[in-house]
């Protein structure tokens, strides 16, 4: 799967979506769009919030399962938090 | 290796953690015990000549209670969400090289090195230190130099466990931290000199 890409490469601004289009019919949507919040969060950190979605929110089974410890879990969660908070 | 060696609450499980604290804090107080050491003090090891085998168990559980209680209530300052059972093992954890450092005093070897520069230094006007073993220097200089070895690495697993469980990142938050170290330090001494046991 190709990585998104959420900085420019070039000023390193947030992008934003200018183009969707479906795969089915080629119809093309023209605009500017922006990113979910999630989106903007590194891959690690999406994949973080899908096991996090996956586990039913425990932590608990999540450190058992991905081999470390709760606090560490629960600092990258507060991490991610603080990523998705609307002025950050 | 390096997380094992150094940030051990990074990774492993809390149960796991502290079934290795306890039995880490055990076994240095019966080597203590053989040895003739005493834990007076978080930071502190000193050798006697004589010993009580409950003497250096207490020691710890002073240590390691007054060390845990102190830096929880300073986690909860920093972060609420802070864990006792965190803050504990990284005490019992940080305290595991400490435990081995009585083994230098086999056969009362430093014991009786401090005793015979004590008694020089003390007893003669202008001490004689030709009449020292060249060899009690050597052992003493090796033995100063493991031990602020060990004593860094002890302070950097108690300072990356606090870290971990409290998610301190900024450098107040550390300041914090080594003024609680050396408050319980200052506590943990004052008492263990002081009551009766």
């Amino acid at each position: 799967m190709k990585k998104l890409p959420i900085f420019c490469p070039s000023c390193e601004s947030n992008l934003l979506v200018s183009e969707l289009s479906c795969s089915n019919c080629d119809t093309i949507i023209s605009g500017t769009f922006n990113l979910p919040k999630i989106l903007q969060l590194s891959p690690e950190d999406q994949e973080f919030v899908l096991q996090f979605v996956l586990n039913s929110g425990s932590l608990k089974k999540m450190a058992i399962q991905m081999d470390i410890s709760y606090p560490t879990m629960r600092n990258k969660l507060d991490e991610i938090i603080e990523a998705l908070q609307p002025n950050s | 290796m390096k997380t094992i060696l150094f940030n051990p609450i990074k990774k492993y499980q809390e149960n796991k953690l502290l079934i290795i604290g306890i039995i880490a804090t055990l076994l240095g107080s019966c080597l203590a015990y053989v040895f003739n050491a005493r834990f007076d003090g978080i930071i502190d090891i000193h050798f006697v000549e004589s010993i009580n085998f409950w003497q250096p168990l207490l020691d710890n559980l002073i240590n390691i209670s007054l060390l845990s209680i102190l830096l929880f209530f300073l986690g909860i300052y920093i972060n609420k969400k802070t864990r006792f059972i965190d803050i504990l093992n990284s005490s019992l954890i940080s305290r595991i090289p400490l435990c081995f450092v009585p083994i230098f005093n086999t056969g009362t070897t430093i014991e009786k090195i401090n005793t015979t520069l004590l008694n020089t230094l003390t007893t003669d006007k202008i001490p004689d230190l030709s009449s020292i073993p060249v060899s009690f220097f050597i052992i003493l200089t090796i033995f100063s130099l493991v031990s602020i070895l060990i004593l860094i690495w002890s302070i950097a697993l108690l300072h990356n466990g606090y870290k971990v469980a409290t998610n301190a990142k900024e450098i107040k938050h550390i300041v914090l931290f080594f003024m609680c170290v050396i408050v319980a330090e200052i506590i943990s001494k004052i008492l263990i000199t002081n009551l009766p046991y």
